[in-house]
């Protein structure tokens, strides 16, 4: 065998098995998107079958964008959730990083202590967080509220002040059960276990950060903000748009948070919608499905552009 | 280097007491769910036993009868650590060959492995039950969460292979080949050799991504194949009865990943940047 088919045949079992991975099942969304295709239908049975008979053109994408309710909504929310975490996650992540970027005991214990809600799986995540810290009633939100309103209570009796705070009014706490405040819970979990992502990419660039730069404007009498909004902002710029890129990437995708905290409850993201949709009509789904494609493809192509540029030095 | 020196006193005690402060609220949920685990159902939502009570191991030694927790810790085990050894084995030689040998396609063949990855999970959800279930019939069977796990993470782990592969200097594989070693042989013995550092941290990493998926595992089983993440999934709302077991299972279940995550921050960067941030 020559050198260049081994190399060839090398490589051949990733590409193979990536492209069977990515071509087929992505064929049949593409194509079943196109079809009338329901999995029961007591009056049209011939739907329940893929088949090119049952050509519908555009008709399930007009029918997901224009007749059925919540795949605006689901896009909204999903661009909210997306952005809310990408917002919290960069600024937090800048702070956290500058923060632990200095010499103190007890460096390393510190960081390993901000990274691990990195490594929580999902699920554990959500169910950690609705029940046993935002719950109302039970969850450390709950308990907290009330005996906030207790001490109050307790402070009635005071004299003097206790006119003052018995016109305090009771407070109750935040529910995060409904529709929109079970947006918040998954931006406030979701964001919980990628700051620290973002911590660990933007420490690992400060430290290559130009100290002799940094010396020098210290010398030119550069204040601390200066020094950080025109070297360290820089030098940031690229770590910090990888870091929007991945997480629009993971977060666009975005589901058990959003099955264990909002089940039921109408708050939906594109993936969720899909898993709706899939429980009978497989021609929204997939129509669907072609949408949260094409809106991670709009992400991907920026990120691929970054990583290309930086794969050729 | 640059770490920053302080300078002032008050630099000096403040900065270190806040980034302590910061790490310590952001370990406060792990924290708590760990402290919740030993203390009994009926104890964990009463406030009066909020921070003191009497500690009990009951919820881990009775977790086998409320969870059937090893079947699930056992499927996870598999899963995850099959797939990982699938994708290095697929991986390897792949990244090998981009590493060592590139053509001018090399470049577009890495970042369409990449795009790969962009794939939103649910766009192909039916078609993958659909396939699965009707047509190849391995649904809910140990060889399918495998085979899913492995493909998803692979281009991560070529990527990784390949930026701690390109670091090898060329040379030492030609004097290799000078000395009469084939393909086979500079794989074995000298290039596995020298990556033997990135190829266990590209393997912890494909391990612990694996472990802690909770798309694939929660919808392409049902019983056979359940993962650690589906029952969880499955028990997401206890209704506020059931903390103290709930937070043992949870425990056991991140326990290990998290002490193998803290290996491999450095690795974390470096696989999931591919290699963009350094």
């Amino acid at each position: 065998m020559s050198d260049k088919s081994l190399l060839r045949l090398l490589q051949a079992p990733a590409i193979i098995l990536l492209l069977l991975w990515m071509l087929i099942p992505l064929g049949m969304t593409l194509y079943f998107s196109f079809i009338r295709y329901v999995l029961n239908s007591l009056r049209r049975p011939e739907w329940t079958t893929p088949s090119l008979s049952n050509w519908r053109g555009f008709g399930n994408y007009e029918y997901v964008m224009y007749k059925s309710k919540d795949f605006w909504f689901a896009v909204q929310n999903s661009v909210f959730i997306v952005g809310c975490i990408l917002i919290l996650t960069v600024v937090l992540g800048l702070a956290i990083a500058m923060l632990i970027n200095r010499q103190f005991p007890g460096r390393g214990v510190v960081r390993v202590l901000l990274i691990s809600p990195f490594f929580v799986m999902p699920a554990v995540n959500a169910v950690l967080w609705i029940n046993m810290i935002l719950d109302p009633v039970l969850g450390l939100n709950g308990l907290a509220v009330e005996s906030f309103n207790q001490t109050i209570k307790s402070l009635h009796d005071f004299p003097v002040l206790g006119t003052f705070f018995s016109m305090w009014p009771e407070f109750k706490p935040v529910s995060f059960r409904s529709t929109q405040t079970s947006a918040y819970a998954v931006v406030i979990m979701v964001a919980w276990q990628w700051t620290p992502f973002a911590v660990l990419i933007f420490m690992t660039s400060l430290q290559s950060e130009d100290q002799q730069q940094k010396e020098a404007a210290i010398l030119d009498g550069a204040n601390k903000w200066s020094q950080f909004r025109n070297l360290t902002l820089p030098h940031l710029a690229r770590p910090i748009a990888i870091v929007i890129m991945i997480q629009s990437i993971f977060h666009l995708s975005l589901y058990a948070e959003i099955e264990i905290v909002s089940r039921g409850n109408g708050n939906k993201n594109l993936p969720y919608l899909i898993g709706e949709f899939t429980s009978n009509n497989i021609g929204a789904a997939s129509a669907t499905g072609i949408f949260a494609v094409i809106l991670a493809n709009i992400v991907a192509i920026f990120l691929l552009r970054m990583v290309g540029k930086s794969l050729m030095d | 280097m640059a770490v920053v020196t302080e300078t002032t006193k008050f630099g000096k005690i403040f900065w270190p007491v806040l980034a302590w402060i910061v790490a310590l609220t952001f370990f406060f949920p792990i924290f708590w769910m760990v402290f919740t685990s030993f203390k009994t159902d009926a104890d964990s939502v009463k406030p009066e036993y909020l921070f003191v009570f009497k500690p009990t191991l009951e919820n881990y030694i009775n977790m086998t009868d409320n969870y059937d927790y090893w079947r699930f810790a056992l499927n996870s085990l598999i899963t995850a650590s099959f797939a990982t050894t699938f994708a290095l084995f697929v991986g390897v030689p792949c990244a090998y060959v981009m590493a060592f040998n590139p053509t001018r396609r090399t470049k577009d063949i890495l970042l369409w492995m990449l795009s790969t990855k962009m794939l939103p999970a649910a766009a192909v959800l039916y078609p993958m039950t659909f396939l699965t279930k009707n047509f190849l019939n391995i649904f809910d069977t140990h060889f399918l969460i495998i085979l899913v796990l492995c493909l998803i993470n692979l281009p991560i782990v070529i990527w990784m292979l390949f930026t701690y592969f390109k670091e090898i200097p060329k040379e030492i594989l030609e004097a290799g080949k000078m000395d009469g070693a084939n393909t086979w042989g500079e794989i074995k013995d000298i290039l596995l050799p020298l990556a033997w550092g990135g190829l266990a941290s590209t393997a912890l990493l494909c391990f612990i991504f694996c472990w802690n998926e909770a798309y694939w595992t929660v919808r392409l089983t049902t019983t056979d194949a359940a993962t650690l993440s589906k029952l969880i999934e499955g028990n997401r709302a206890p209704e506020g009865l059931f903390f103290g077991r709930l937070s043992a299972v949870s425990t056991a279940a991140v326990g290990p990943i998290v002490v193998l995550g803290w290996f491999c921050q450095k690795q974390l960067v470096q696989g999931l940047t591919f290699g963009a941030v350094k």
